[in-house]
């Protein structure tokens, strides 16, 4: 049963209810926040809210309206599509900007209702023979104020392959309903990968094939290892014993770091002056933009987005956004598609990439302060990313700030890894816990912490192994960490360079963590450290990946090697280096 | 140097008794075709730079801007809203104001969405603006408080809205439930939220190139009064229509 049909415009006024009065937003308030703010295209299977309710939306650009219809996951409506492409063209007949109420709608809706229902349910009839799965068909093109509306039964056709698009959706999505879903963006995210990997089959193999090869040696160079490490097991031990070395590091005082500095990027040239206003009132435009005009220049700013280095399923799904966006809205007069298209595109990657939170870490660490604890920021990445450097980085700009800083010496796995965090710690002066090799990461971290707090130290930064996203006690093990200590912060290093695995890095890390904890309330990713980016020089599609995938803010940029190289991300910088 | 004094003599000369040659009444046309243009520039430059009546609704997600938009504008707040995609733009006269005899300046209202991915939205809109009201949630008050607090800084710091000294209201909405806030509690932890962001944020130092202006007195604690805009507090509710405190802040400072 359908719970709700809502029908809202783009300023946020809803015009229609299907619950009449007592219309409860929230659901739609959920699905307008992570979903349509940040470019999620819509498919068959719908937005799945909590488990229980699924969303599905229609737009309508030439007006500026939104339909959202709610109902019971578990139901599977599949002629949710049908009906609200049907209540779209209807309720543009009644549409009136200076209007606001449209009770006379109800009737008009009900009898759409059962129309679509009835057709449904002869569809269903027409499935008894086993279908080809045909690839999903696009919505039909919204009809433009002015044109006659179709029949609703001449519709039954062209419906009838959106049904089986739909319906295949829907069965796509039944053999992921099994899993375990984690809360809010996490879900959807998931759920689309999931079947979008089925789709992209060929490079997800290599993956998999490399991660595993990976997997084999690091277990067999282990089994090697075990007999003959205590010999090369040169860590220092921590209760004051012989100290190999004596060499006295001087504080390295660098300078500012690059994070405080502002940089301002001016805006391109705006299009459209006085004269193309007035002539645009003139004239006024009355192409109403279709799909097929849509296609080329979408084919050529995705394969622009691509030479920069976004991946390929993530390209593709912000030009499916954007052309659902654009579809049916009119054209103005002096304006070109393409400048259309590029103006839409660089509003949703704007959006995508502004953060949707605060991301002001010194405010929490003073708030923190407050309760008397220390701020404790994990870092974690798969191997060879920077994690060790940016951490030191960071930890230099927190020292700029008058904060007192402790390390924790977490990958207890790595040679060298305790020691190169060592002499950070001796070149910034500053504390660190730590308690040698092969020993469990989560107690050292639980241990620092209380030592931190001990010690009255603002910010503990934790460091831990690289790891391979796919491979499962690693996972396991920095899964462990994160619950029993519960961070402030988790953030994923990741490195510019990398294209299209920054997909499944994130939603590995994103799934592994959610599946893997002890606690129904799973703690994800909350923000990113893209590292390396001083060495991509206009390359950086990997930002736009990572925060489209994970829906979590870029909260620093690594832009060198020395102390100073910590950035803050100039999202306009990157928007016009994306699209130029 | 002389040869080109001696050239513009001539051509001077030229124009001269081309203009002789045409008849009278196409110069006076001409005369007078070129006089109004001027005119017309001049009347449109004065009007342009009289006080803009732009009134900009900002604060954040949920907090109820929407709804105000539309009870200034239809005297009723409709079916109810959601989270906003894009700002809602008019020009209106005042619902309360209607059925005033004699002329009513109409004021334009923009309502900036609250979302944080959509806050370049209000960079666009701010420079244009008369007035600006920061709508806050006065019954979710306490969990959105660092949020509500990180989000006047910014627009407080904006040197758009200091060099105009654009005056700001704070509204504390939804006074009408039983659990909201008082308008002077609200008053009092915003000015101590913001004294918190002003020392981590002036932290740092002179590398700062950002317009950001700084806020306060150094060495006190924040209060509004130290603003170079002015800026109030007023409380009232959206949904019940009680709007006065906006209506009268938006005649005082777009004048009739």
């Amino acid at each position: 049963m359908l719970e709700e049909l809502l029908i809202f415009t783009r300023g946020g006024l809803i015009l229609w209810a299907l619950s009449g009065g007592g219309a409860q937003a929230s659901p739609v308030d959920a699905l307008i926040r992570s979903g349509l703010l940040e470019e999620r295209p819509a498919d068959g299977a719908g937005f799945s809210l909590d488990g229980k309710r699924a969303l599905n939306w229609a737009f309508d650009n030439g007006l500026g309206l939104v339909f959202v219809a709610v109902y019971r996951r578990v139901l599977r409506l599949l002629y949710v599509d049908d009906l609200l492409a049907a209540v779209r063209a209807e309720f543009a007949r009644v549409y009136n900007p200076k209007r606001t109420s449209y009770d006379g709608f109800g009737d008009v809706f009900r009898q759409l209702h059962l129309e679509a229902q009835a057709r449904a349910d002869e569809m269903n009839k027409f499935k008894q023979a086993p279908i080809k799965p045909r690839p999903p068909s696009p919505v039909p093109v919204p009809l433009s104020h002015n044109d006659v509306p179709k029949v609703p039964g001449d519709d039954g056709g062209n419906d009838g392959e959106s049904q089986q698009g739909g319906s295949d959706g829907e069965s796509g999505k039944e053999e992921n309903s099994g899993d375990p879903e984690p809360k809010d963006g996490g879900a959807f995210n998931l759920g689309i990968l999931h079947r979008l990997r089925i789709k992209v089959i060929p490079t997800k193999d290599i993956n998999n094939v490399n991660g595993n090869k990976n997997n084999n040696k690091g277990r067999k160079k282990n089994k090697e290892k075990e007999g003959t490490h205590r010999k090369l097991d040169f860590s220092d031990p921590v209760d004051g014993g012989k100290v190999t070395d004596h060499v006295v590091v001087k504080k390295g005082v660098q300078g500012q770091s690059q994070v405080d500095t502002d940089e301002n990027v001016g805006d391109g040239p705006k299009a459209e002056g006085w004269f193309s206003s007035v002539f645009q009132s003139i004239a006024g435009g009355n192409t109403v933009i279709g799909k097929s005009d849509l296609q080329p220049t979408l084919k050529a700013l995705k394969d622009r987005l691509m030479t920069k280095k976004v991946a390929e399923e993530i390209a593709e799904k912000l030009c499916e956004s954007v052309a659902a966006s654009l579809e049916g809205k009119k054209l103005g007069s002096f304006t070109s598609i393409s400048s259309t298209v590029q103006a839409a595109m660089e509003e949703a990657i704007l959006r995508i990439l502004t953060p949707g939170r605060s991301i002001d870490i010194l405010r929490d660490v003073y708030a923190a302060k407050e309760r008397e604890r220390p701020y404790v920021i994990v870092f974690v990445g798969v191997n060879g990313v920077g994690k060790s450097t940016n951490l030191a980085k960071v930890a230099y700009w927190l020292l700029q700030h008058d904060l007192s800083v402790t390390l924790a010496a977490c990958d207890t796995f790595r040679s060298g890894a305790v020691e190169q965090l060592r002499t950070h710690a001796r070149r910034l002066q500053i504390p660190i816990f730590e308690k040698g090799y092969e020993r469990d990461p989560a107690v050292v971290a639980k241990q620092a912490i209380q030592e931190a707090t001990r010690t009255k130290s603002d910010v503990v930064l934790v460091d831990t192994a690289g790891r391979m996203q796919d491979n499962e006690p690693l996972m396991r093990a920095l899964s462990k960490l994160i619950n029993v200590n519960s961070p402030d912060l988790v953030v994923f290093v990741g490195e510019a360079l990398v294209g299209n695995d920054a997909v499944d890095q994130l939603t590995q890390f994103n799934q592994k963590l959610a599946d893997l904890s002890a606690v129904p309330a799973a703690r994800l990713i909350d923000g990113i450290l893209l590292s390396k980016f001083d060495t991509v020089d206009d390359k950086v599609g990997a930002a736009l990946s990572m925060v489209y995938v994970s829906g979590a803010p870029i909260m620093f940029v690594g832009c060198g090697q020395s102390y100073t190289d910590l950035k803050k991300l100039n999202v306009k910088s990157i928007v016009n280096t994306l699209l130029k | 140097m002389d040869e080109w004094i001696r050239q513009a003599e001539v051509w001077v000369g030229q124009a001269e008794s081309w203009i002789r040659q045409q008849p009278p009444e196409q110069i006076y046309i001409a005369a007078a075709v070129i006089a109004l243009t001027i005119l017309v520039f001049i009347a449109a430059s004065c009007l342009k730079s009289s006080k803009s009546n732009t009134i900009v609704l900002s604060g954040l997600s949920g907090s109820g801007k929407t709804t105000l938009f539309h009870q200034l504008r239809d005297g009723s707040s409709h079916q109810g809203t959601v989270t906003s995609m894009e700002e809602n733009n008019d020009t209106f006269v005042l619902n309360s104001e209607k059925e005033r005899n004699g002329k009513v300046r109409p004021v334009h209202i923009v309502d900036v969405p609250g979302h944080a991915r959509l806050k370049p939205k209000l960079d666009e809109v701010l420079p244009k603006a008369a007035g600006l009201v920061f709508v806050v949630d006065a019954q979710d008050f306490l969990s959105s408080m660092q949020d509500a607090a990180e989000y006047l800084y910014d627009t407080l710091t904006k040197a758009s809205v200091v060099k105009k000294k654009v005056p700001v209201l704070i509204f504390c909405n939804k006074t009408d439930k039983v659990t909201a806030h008082s308008k002077e509690f609200i008053k009092k932890q915003l000015e101590k939220e913001i004294n918190k962001l002003r020392e981590s944020r002036n932290a740092i130092s002179s590398a700062d190139i950002s317009d950001e202006v700084k806020l306060g007195v150094p060495g006190e604690a924040f209060k509004f009064s130290q603003c170079q805009n002015k800026v109030t507090v007023a409380e009232g509710a959206c949904l019940t229509g009680n709007v006065s405190a906006v209506e009268k802040f938006i005649r005082e400072y777009v004048k009739a």
